[in-house]
Formats: structure tokens, C-alpha cells, sequence
């Protein structure tokens, strides 16, 4: 502990004083010629940019947003959904994890061409492709969590009697939650990257797409402008993550620094 | 309940596993009666099956011969109506406060709200942790995890209560404490309770009568009436009386 506190800086500090530093990197590095700024345009020629075409901008991530959240919603509803209703058989876990994390491994952006030619290059292809890109994360995550719960909870409530709903609904889904948690930022993660990718492959709308068009046309400040988007995206469900996960999973953190403290 | 029918009734039980060696016997031949409102304690080596022999009376593992009842009812599954279980671990739902543990059981049953939270107060009055409600099991210490563990047991108001040894994951101290209390809660509510343990200072201070197993394959090879005074006390620990109880369990488990 004690050299932890000797670091001269705190960890907050510290990450600041990153940002701080990118910032300025990006900012000036360009600005005098250290980067062609076809490269790397200046860091506030890509905020104007955005702010020059702002309504631009927010038309194709109000596009991008609904397959976003359309995605996660199909992507961790099924993932989540399936892994908890395999959950009371260790069995079927086993087999499903070996399955899902086969699935898991395949490249599936391969497989983007097929979903136009099904579904067309509109919403349709995009949801789909990002759901499934989102789902295997969630189904893994799920059945992981479900494994690692204490076998004591489950013999608690079949001492007491508990039919198998509530088994699910009332101990194994909370006592899963953290751990579904990380599932679900790791799938809604991926249903982001899914969903800009599958735009900036083949689409006709969408923050990805725009990235694409004027990388076309070697407009590098509104590229950049396009991807501050796409990060302000991730960056914001993070947030929202990190809130579920304070307000769900206090007793995890706390169990487990107890159990430490006794060992 | 006519008072001649025993509370637990176990005729003729064996249990053999799978293991991957082939058919491993575990219990051999048990058979006890166990009648209302005793303390009797279960006492032998570790792995002497004592453990399967309270999930089997519970109800959570069906031996592979042989029948218990409880009360009249063949424990054929798991009825809490008729068993409260206390487990080594406190096992309690670290989601829930202790008062939320304590209802959990009622609320599986959809009593309402408002009974199941007064009935849960009491219970948790009754073990001494008024003014703990609020509180979640990682804020509470092992004792008190117990304790509610214990209280969510009773909720219910069965006439029995299995303990698979509850204090074993406590210090010293805070274990003949909680002997104490469990002895008090024991004297106040009437209840039948199958305490399983490997002390064996534990179980002459707490029974009225101690069934020794034998190790693997377990068998029932002494039943000791304990004639010790009620309500025992701490000082009783050091009498002779004591020390040949302790002498006489501890010949038979040590072969």
C-alpha cells in the first residue's frame, strides 16, 4: 500500500493528465507540421467541422443510434435471455459454451456480404449483423456468470421449496447480475463496433457511413469529426454501464474483499 | 401430534454413490427415531456421511434405500414447512438485507408483505439482531450471519430444525456463543432440532442425545443420552461428567 501512496500522482490525476496531454498532442503536432494534416487534422478543425455539418451529423447518429439500440436490445435480450434459461442445467451450460465460444471465434464481418444480399443495405442488414456480432459475448458471459454462482444459493432456495422460475427469477438472475453486467458491456460494445462497421462497409446512412464517404473525398476533418462521434457514443454507454454496475452489483465487490479479508 | 409418533422417523436407510471407482457405500443401515423437541446431535469424522444423511432428511438427496419421515411426511423433497436447514456457510443472498434474507422464504410462498415483514422482525428479535434489518450479510459478522441464517430457518415455524454444523466456520469464542443462543432460541420455541457436527465438545454441550457415526462407510455405532443439567453452562464444559462424555464419543470415532 505504501507505494501506492508515494506515487506522486493519484490515478484521476493521472488519467487526466493523459487526456490533457492527447489533446494537446492532436492539437498541435498537426498545426505545425509535425503530421500532414490529411493525416491528422488538428483536433479543432475536426470540432468545426462537426460543428459546420452538425445537423448532418446528427441526422446519421440519430440512424446509427436506433441500430445501436435496437442491436442491444436484440444482441443481450437473446443472449442474456438464452444463457439464463440454460442456467439450471450444468449440463446444457457445458455444451452451450463449448458451442457459443466456437461461434464466438468466427469472424463473423465475413458474413456482412450475405446479410446485405438478405436484408438490403438499410437498417435490416446492420441490426442483424450487429446482434449477432453483440450476442455471443452476452450468451458466453451469461453462462459464465451463472456457472460461478455460489451452488449454496441454489441449495438455499430448493431447501425452501423454490419452483424453478423463481430459482431463476429470484436467485440465479440476481446473483448473475454483475457478471451479466460485463457481459452487456462487452456486447453493447461490440453491437457499436458492429453496427459503424457494417455502415462504413455497406450503407447508405449512418455516422460509419459518413466516415467513409469523406475519407472518400480526403475531407480528413470531417472523418475525424465522425469518429469524435463514435467515440462520444462508446464513451457514454460505458458511463451508463458503470452506473448500473454501482447501483446492482455493490454486494460483489464488497463480498469479495470480505472473504479476503477472512482468508 | 399424538406424542408416541416420533418426529423423525429414518427405518432401514443406506446410500451407496457413484464414484469412478464403482459403487462407494456411504451410509449403512441407519436407523433412528428422533422424538419431538430433543437437541439430538450427529456426531462423527469428516466424510462419514453425516452431512448427506441431514440433505437426505431434508429432503435435498434421496438415499438409495430406505425411508425418513418427518413429522408424518415422507421427505421424498425438500418442504420447509416442515424443516428449516441451516447450513455451514450462512448462505445467505448477499443482495438482500438480513430482514430481506429472513422474509425470502415467506415471500416464495406469496405471503403478503406486510405478514411476512412483521413475522420476519420477530424472528430476527428473537436471535438478537433488532436493529440489524437494514443491514446487507457482507455488513454483518459470521455470528450474526448465523443468526439470520438461523431465523430465516425458523421463519416458517417448522417444528424442525436441521443444522449441518452451522458454527464450524466460527472462532472459538463466537461458536459457544452461539451454542448458547441456539440453546435459548431451542428452549423458547420447542422445536426439534438434528444438529450435525465433527466437535465433539460441541455436541455433549449441546444434546440431549448424541448419535456417534462411524467413519466411511458411516454407521450409527453409539447413541448417548446426556444427562447433563439444562440449561447447560459454560463452567459444565470442565466437570468429569463432560470429559466422559468426550472420553466415550472420541473411543468410538477414533479406530
Amino acid at each position: 500500500m505504501s507505494s501506492i501512496n508515494q506515487n506522486r500522482f493519484s490515478p484521476r490525476t493521472t488519467r487526466l493528465l493523459f487526456v490533457v496531454i492527447l489533446i494537446l498532442c492532436w492539437e498541435l503536432l498537426p498545426r505545425f507540421g509535425y503530421i500532414p494534416t490529411l493525416f491528422l487534422p488538428p483536433l479543432s478543425d475536426a470540432l468545426m467541422a462537426l460543428w459546420g455539418s452538425l445537423s448532418e451529423y446528427l441526422t446519421h447518429l440519430w440512424f446509427s443510434t436506433q441500430a445501436i439500440g435496437l442491436a442491444i436490445v436484440i444482441a443481450c435480450g437473446a443472449g442474456i435471455g438464452l444463457g439464463l434459461l440454460l442456467s439450471t442445467s450444468r449440463a446444457l451450460v457445458g455444451i452451450a459454451q463449448q458451442l457459443a465460444s466456437s461461434g464466438y471465434a468466427v469472424p463473423i464481418v465475413i458474413l456482412y456480404p450475405l446479410f446485405t444480399a438478405w436484408f438490403g443495405i438499410g437498417m435490416h442488414s446492420k441490426v442483424a449483423f450487429a446482434s449477432i456480432y453483440g450476442f455471443f459475448p452476452c450468451f458466453l458471459g451469461t453462462l459464465a456468470g451463472v456457472k460461478t454462482i455460489d451452488r449454496h444459493y441454489i441449495t438455499i432456495a430448493r431447501s425452501l421449496g423454490a419452483s424453478r422460475r423463481q430459482l431463476i427469477f429470484r436467485v440465479l438472475l440476481p446473483a448473475a447480475i454483475p457478471t451479466i453486467l460485463s457481459a452487456f458491456r462487452v456486447g453493447g460494445s461490440l453491437v457499436i463496433v458492429g453496427v459503424v462497421v457494417a455502415e462504413m462497409l455497406t450503407s447508405a446512412q449512418g455516422v460509419g457511413y459518413l466516415i467513409t464517404r469523406y475519407r472518400g473525398s480526403l475531407d480528413s476533418a470531417k472523418v475525424f469529426a465522425g469518429i469524435l462521434i463514435v467515440v462520444a457514443v462508446v464513451l457514454i454507454f460505458d458511463q451508463l454501464i458503470r452506473y448500473l454496475e454501482r447501483r446492482t452489483g455493490f454486494w460483489r465487490l464488497s463480498t469479495q474483499s470480505s472473504e479476503n479479508v477472512g482468508a | 401430534m399424538q406424542s408416541t409418533d416420533p418426529m423423525v422417523r429414518i427405518s432401514n436407510l443406506s446410500h451407496t454413490y457413484q464414484s469412478r471407482d464403482g459403487l462407494v457405500p456411504a451410509l449403512i443401515d441407519i436407523n433412528i427415531e428422533i422424538q419431538a423437541g430433543r437437541f439430538v446431535v450427529i456426531v462423527g469424522p469428516s466424510g462419514c456421511g453425516k452431512s448427506s444423511l441431514l440433505m437426505m432428511m431434508a429432503g435435498l438427496l434421496a438415499p438409495s434405500q430406505g425411508t425418513i419421515l418427518c413429522s408424518g411426511h415422507a421427505m421424498t423433497s425438500p418442504n420447509p414447512d416442515i424443516a428449516g436447514v441451516v447450513f455451514q456457510e450462512a448462505s445467505l443472498y448477499p443482495w438482500l438485507t438480513a430482514l430481506e434474507n429472513v422474509e425470502f422464504p415467506l415471500s416464495l410462498k406469496h405471503v403478503p408483505k406486510k405478514v411476512r415483514r412483521d413475522r420476519a422482525q420477530e424472528l430476527l428479535s428473537l436471535v438478537g439482531l433488532q436493529g440489524f434489518e437494514d443491514r446487507y450479510p457482507h455488513e454483518l459478522s459470521g455470528g450474526m450471519k448465523q443468526r439470520v441464517s438461523i431465523a430465516r430457518g425458523l421463519v416458517q415455524d417448522p417444528p424442525l430444525l436441521m443444522m449441518d454444523e452451522p458454527f464450524a466456520a466460527l472462532d472459538e469464542q463466537t461458536r459457544i456463543t452461539m451454542g448458547d443462543e441456539l440453546l435459548s432460541i431451542w428452549e423458547k420455541t420447542k422445536k426439534t432440532v438434528v444438529f450435525v457436527t465433527h466437535s465433539l465438545t460441541e455436541a455433549a454441550y449441546l444434546a440431549d442425545e448424541i448419535i456417534v457415526m462411524s467413519a466411511r462407510p458411516g454407521k450409527i455405532i453409539d447413541r448417548i443420552e446426556v444427562d447433563l443439567p439444562r440449561p447447560r453452562k459454560y463452567e459444565m464444559m470442565s466437570t468429569v461428567r463432560f470429559a466422559q462424555l468426550r472420553e466415550r464419543i472420541w473411543n468410538q470415532i477414533k479406530h
